[in-house]
């Protein structure tokens, strides 16, 4: 009841305020999204923003639908030459098969491995760990193309160039580090006295990890996992310099090769580029619920 | 839980699976060729060669590998440090010492002189090729070339009651002229963004008649007749160009030549198809104007050629279609495709030759004997870096008026004659 009065009163008092003494608007900073007449303070900037970010993509998707010598900004009727021939003629349907394989493998190696590892990392003590851990960091400095020719001559002699195999071998060796990292803050943010619960009430230890942790780690396992699939989704180097084999090429590569010295075929690249980007585009539609949650929940919670 | 393992180790085991598939050997020697500029545009013209060189030689099979034209130099570099390069390559004389600093690439004098090729290569692209090479051998076989050239209106030029210039007072004059600012009509476009001080460098040669870019060590680029083709350019700036011209790079020069704002452009034969999808019969092409002395001095474009790499365990078969790359029949259908200069001489008799009045034109000059050829020093490593990066906002001042060009030009010689001593040291 008290409480029901005290808002009574807050109510009144702020009608007073407002009504009989003045200024008393501009004293009191508001929320500015509350105020109808001012939202554009937020929605200009943003639509802006917006604009900026989606202009790009609509010059590819306008190239890519238009026929050639076209110059319309709105191109009706729509044009599936572009694709047609990006997809048929130039190979991409083969570089997409190679870029989805290759994704998905790097995907399941990387989350298994550095949930693996994680849990390592953030559930025992062992010498070293330190060191470890700045070994993992200190890894991301060295760029790719430093470790290309060694590599470049491992895999030859593991007959591994010119296979998917060996770019996911590389390309999950230069991302397991950073999601291995990723991963440990996750799982050092369950807390451990559920695992613990669990093992009293009769777990093994592998038993808890499912039963428990696993469960709790579903956002960190989808940001893991589309960091990762993205990663090697957009590799150029690697998959560039380990084929030597049309057949073998992966998307980028192929929109590479769209580009000569003398001349560019746009509507190729274009159509190429939207053959690139919708797989991710629609990932990160499906995942971005998960990713959001997962990002905070690595960040926050020290 | 053991299940979950072993699925993940079945999985492991089937991505391994699909990964690797190679062809197994049938008898036949299989060839890898990489096209060095790979793309849309060029795959149809060499896979109908390969065809046709695999109906002629059953025992012998092409692989097509087209690489993208901007990282092939660091493919090549990757294939030959882990020993894993193609048995013939597409190779241009940009990139060829590098090569050849490596130890990469077969010496293919005897062949082409034991064969159906000898006597058959224009001579100045044979040179070209040899004074790449630090011991003067030919390490490609040159197949094709590129050269500088002002394309021009000529119905602007016909209506002006105008002769399209032979010198360079000529080609100043008609620049001024053709200019009627008011109309936005000018005679000339710079190239003052990227690209820009290469193309300089060739109308500087051109103007001069300077004929070495090395004079006992010293670039002569500082020389004060390309200093004076230089200014001449500059004082051309805003008054027969447009003011925009300070940032041109080849696509704004283009789009301003094909619009229909600008008289005379000087770009390379490669913009051919550029210039007449927009404008027809009313392009033509002239060489480089010629300065004071009257030589014809020529800054060549990089030339085109096929190279055999050493570690080709098939090297017959490798000269064998490189050789075949180059016989006048496929060298003709490819440079009519490409639209370039044919460098074996047979094909100056072909039809299409006779039709494409600017590959003629090119090719008059490349033949003529008084043509004089002053090859760029694009073997050294930072020729790139010091004609692009380091000189390119210098020549925009020049343009501007705030740095002269004996300036500009000197502080590229100095730049290129220490690259030079680098390079000589080393080989």
């Amino acid at each position: 009841m008290t409480e029901t009065l005290g808002k009574t009163d807050t109510l009144v008092r702020e009608v007073v305020d407002t009504t009989h003494r003045r200024p008393p608007v501009k004293r009191r900073p508001r929320p500015v999204a509350e105020e109808p007449g001012k939202r554009w303070l937020i929605h200009l900037p943003l639509a802006l923003y917006l604009l900026f970010t989606i202009v790009p993509f609509y010059w590819m998707l306008v190239f890519a639908v238009r026929p050639t010598g076209s110059t319309q900004l709105v191109p009706w009727p729509i044009s599936f030459e572009h694709f047609d021939t990006v997809w048929n003629d130039i190979g991409f349907g083969v570089f997409f098969y190679n870029s989805v394989v290759m994704g998905l493998g790097v995907l399941v190696f990387v989350t298994l491995l550095s949930v693996m590892g994680g849990y390592a990392l953030a559930r025992f003590k062992f010498r070293g760990q330190k060191v470890f851990l700045l070994a993992m960091l200190c890894s991301q400095f060295i760029p790719g193309a430093m470790m290309l020719i060694p590599l470049f001559v491992i895999f030859k002699g593991l007959g591994l160039l010119n296979s998917i195999t060996g770019l996911v071998i590389a390309e999950v060796a230069f991302q397991l580090p950073l999601s291995l990292i990723l991963m440990a803050g996750f799982i050092r943010n369950i807390s451990v006295e559920l695992e613990e619960a669990a093992m009293v009430d009769g777990c093994s230890r592998l038993r808890a990890f499912f039963a428990v942790v696993l469960p709790q780690l579903k956002p960190a396992l989808v940001a893991v996992g589309s960091f990762a699939f993205i990663g090697a989704w957009n590799n150029f180097l690697f998959a560039l310099m380990f084929a030597t084999r049309q057949d073998k090429f992966t998307l980028p590569v192929g929109l590479s090769y769209t580009l000569g010295e003398f001349n560019t075929d746009f509507g190729a690249l274009a159509a190429g580029g939207v053959v690139a980007a919708v797989p991710v585009v629609l990932v990160f539609a499906v995942v971005q619920r998960f990713l959001v949650q997962g990002l905070s929940a690595g960040a926050v919670k020290g | 839980m053991r299940k979950l393992l072993v699925a993940v180790a079945a999985a492991a085991l089937a991505l391994t699976a699909c990964g690797s598939g190679d062809s197994g050997g049938d008898g036949k020697v299989t060839l890898t060729f990489w096209d060095n500029n790979g793309g849309p545009a060029r795959e149809p013209i060499y896979k109908e060669l390969i065809s046709r060189f695999e109906s002629a030689n059953p025992d012998i099979k092409v692989e097509y590998v087209g690489i993208p034209s901007a990282s092939v130099q660091q493919k090549y570099d990757t294939a030959i440090a882990g020993g894993e390069t193609p048995d013939v390559g597409g190779v241009t004389t940009s990139y060829l010492a590098h090569l050849i600093g490596q130890n990469a690439l077969a010496p293919l004098d005897d062949r082409i002189n034991g064969g159906a090729l000898k006597d058959k290569l224009l001579p100045s692209l044979v040179e070209t090729v040899r004074q790449t090479a630090p011991d003067g051998k030919l390490y490609i076989v040159p197949s094709s070339a590129n050269m500088d050239v002002i394309w021009y209106r000529a119905d602007w030029f016909k209506d002006a009651g105008l002769e399209p210039p032979k010198t360079w007072d000529e080609f100043i004059t008609a620049a001024t002229q053709l200019t009627d600012a008011g109309a936005n009509k000018y005679g000339y476009t710079i190239r003052g963004g990227a690209g820009s001080v290469f193309q300089l460098i060739t109308e500087a040669y051109a103007y001069s008649g300077v004929d070495n870019f090395f004079e006992g060590g010293q670039s002569t680029l500082g020389d004060s007749a390309n200093a004076e083709l230089v200014d001449k350019v500059a004082d051309l700036y805003k008054k027969a160009t447009p003011e925009a011209d300070i940032n041109n790079s080849f696509t704004q020069m283009i789009a301003q030549f094909t619009g229909g704002s600008v008289a005379m452009m000087h770009h390379n034969l490669g913009s051919y198809s550029d210039v007449t999808k927009a404008l027809g019969d009313k392009v033509a092409a002239i060489p480089l104007p010629v300065g004071p002395s009257g030589k014809r001095t020529v800054v060549p474009n990089p030339t085109d050629g096929f190279a055999v790499f050493n570690n080709s365990e098939h090297q017959d078969a490798a000269w064998k279609f490189a050789e075949f790359l180059t016989s006048s029949e496929s060298n003709s259908y490819w440079n009519e495709k490409v639209g370039q200069i044919p460098a074996n001489t047979d094909v100056r008799s072909a039809p299409w030759i006779d039709k494409s009045a600017h590959v003629k034109m090119a090719l008059g000059i490349l033949e003529d004997p008084a043509t004089i050829l002053v090859p760029a020093p694009v073997y050294l490593p930072q020729y790139s870096s010091i004609t692009k990066a380091d000189s390119e906002p210098l020549y925009q001042k020049v343009l501007l008026g705030e740095t002269s060009a004996q300036d500009f030009l000197n502080g590229m010689a100095e730049k290129l004659t220490a690259a030079q001593k680098e390079w000589e040291e080393r080989n």
